[in-house]
């Protein structure tokens, strides 16, 4: 069964497209990283699939029905962000009490073990957290809802790096427990593909690459050499990054479409090839130039 | 994995339930809201005198009319309050759909209005009470009778119903455009300056007329009923489309 399927969705703001007919589907019991840069669409995205805002044209469906202000799929769907907001009325143990009186799935036990563990107090108030604190709380009532669906947007904002190694675990340790479809929006994918099973890359508001993560470390090769050589090798292929280093050598990031004689041939040639990571590639393949910042240094 | 079905009826009750508590300032600040009016109702709604040579008689009226007025502006504020994005927010952390989250605020805000209704009509035993320990003179009340009572209540709790639609109405127009926030005051004093030079009154002297002056409390519950209904279902369709978070 797909969870999502999402044909030709775009969502116009004012006059910019915050998606450009994103078409993908997302099947059951599933991990996938959401990953592209700032401003590619990805909350407006989970937005939509989460029933808060509507798609201008295009067709979304979640669990085969359309989200938005639908009371199924707000009953199997949980969206946590970092701008999440708890009725500044209840204390930090009553907002996990209410939450589970909504949702049927509830984990209370996880939930207090959760909130105990990461040491916060049940009289506090959300308000007065601070931003790595309400990130965690936020994780907690994310993980405890076991929605069918889970989306987290952003989760890690403010945390440190033993709370998100901490998260990163915990979630793997749950979703391992209660299989659930999880999307994982994030900046650090390095931190996060050994979690993710799929991956989906944005680009302006478009689907830019929707394979396995294990399918992306092998999806493009480096290779660095003197200029000339890279420049004549690298031909006609598909070239993700260059740059100079130097000023007779470059590296080179294209698509790993060799084969193994073209390899020899090359190493022959002088040219080293190095795997490149898949934050990397992401990185590369979402820049607008080819060389990255250092276009904006050269003069001609 | 299995998905939750859910009832919208049960979805309601637990967001009522919920929001009673989590919107816990609403009544707050009505309590203050009513002490304030007694402290001005101390003033008198009104005022005789008269006298001799060897006599004087002033006679001074109160009565809870200032703290039923202060409940109503209650009303419209709490219930504009609710509509805004923060509160909005806060519903759609949790399960629901816009149908719910206004059914539940409507729900809520009947509540409210029993609560502020009756808080109001009783606070005219407290200003007895204090009445009689300050006063410095001699101090008159006259019993009510039991009909009236329930009838001072009922009017009470339909006017300040009638406030939380009006303000539940307006807040969502300021939710859908930004641009309400200046034409919703804007046409209400257009609507007084522009009945006012008119001998027999404009729309909004007819509104008030057709509001306040019913003396007869059947239709006046029709009345008011009729209009809270036309308010709040318009809110909630006009809300419908709203996108939230």
């Amino acid at each position: 069964m797909n969870v999502i399927d999402c044909k030709g969705l775009t969502k116009v703001y004012g006059r910019t497209k915050a998606l450009n007919k994103l078409s993908f589907t997302i099947e059951e019991n599933k991990i996938t990283g959401l990953i592209g840069r700032n401003g590619a669409g990805k909350t407006t995205l989970l937005k939509i699939i989460g029933g808060f805002m509507r798609g201008t044209s295009g067709e979304v469906r979640v669990f085969s029905e359309e989200p938005f202000n639908n009371l199924f799929v707000s009953a199997n769907v949980i969206y946590i962000n970092d701008q999440m907001n708890f009725p500044t009325a209840l204390s930090l143990k009553e907002i996990l009490n209410v939450a589970a009186t909504f949702y049927e799935n509830w984990n209370h036990e996880l939930a207090n073990r959760l909130f105990d563990y990461f040491s916060f107090h049940q009289d506090h108030q959300y308000t007065g957290l601070s931003k790595g604190m309400k990130s965690t709380f936020n994780m907690i009532v994310g993980l405890s809802a076991r929605c069918a669906l889970t989306m987290f947007d952003e989760p890690t904002t403010g945390m440190d790096a033993a709370v998100r190694k901490d998260f990163y675990r915990a979630l793997l340790k749950d979703f391992i427990a209660y299989p659930r479809t999880i999307i994982l929006s994030s900046h650090h994918l390095n931190e996060i593909e050994d979690l993710l099973e799929d991956i989906l890359l944005l680009k302006n508001g478009k689907e830019h690459l929707h394979i396995p993560i294990a399918d992306l470390k092998e999806w493009a090769i480096g290779i660095e050499g003197l200029t000339a050589n890279v420049n004549e090798w690298i031909g006609e292929r598909e070239v993700i990054h260059l740059k100079n280093i130097g000023h007779d050598r470059m590296f080179a990031v294209v698509r790993n479409n060799f084969s193994e004689y073209e390899k020899q041939k090359a190493r022959e040639a002088g040219l080293t090839f190095s795997p490149v990571s898949s934050s990397d590639i992401c990185v590369y393949l979402t820049s607008k130039t080819k060389g990255g910042i250092d276009d904006v240094f050269i003069k001609d | 994995m299995s998905l939750s079905k859910t009832s919208m009826l049960d979805i309601i009750k637990k967001q009522y339930t919920f929001k009673l508590r989590a919107y816990m300032q609403v009544f707050m600040s009505m309590v203050f809201i009513q002490m304030l009016g007694i402290l001005f109702s101390f003033n008198g709604v009104g005022m005789s005198g008269g006298g001799s040579n060897t006599l004087s008689v002033n006679v001074h009226y109160y009565s809870a009319d200032i703290v039923v007025a202060f409940t109503i502006v209650w009303a419209i504020i709490s219930a504009i309050l609710i509509t805004t994005q923060a509160y909005r927010n806060d519903d759609f952390v949790f399960i629901t759909n816009r149908m719910s989250s206004n059914f539940s605020n409507i729900l809520f805000l009947l509540t409210a209005s029993i609560i502020g209704g009756i808080t109001a009509i009783m606070s005219t035993y407290v200003m007895k009470v204090l009445m009689y320990v300050l006063g410095r003179t001699e101090y008159l009340s006259s019993p009510i009778a039991v009909p009236e009572m329930l009838i001072g209540f009922g009017a009470t709790i339909l006017y300040v119903f009638l406030g939380t639609a009006i303000g539940y109405f307006i807040g969502t127009l300021v939710q859908l455009n930004k641009v309400f926030v200046v034409l919703v005051p804007g046409v209400f004093i257009g609507m007084i300056v522009l009945g006012a030079g008119s001998m027999n009154g404009g729309f909004f002297q007819d509104m008030i007329k057709f509001i306040f002056m019913e003396s007869s409390f059947a239709l006046f519950f029709i009345k008011i009923i009729i209009l809270v209904i036309l308010l709040f279902s318009s809110s909630a369709m006009l809300s419908n489309r709203l996108e939230v978070r």
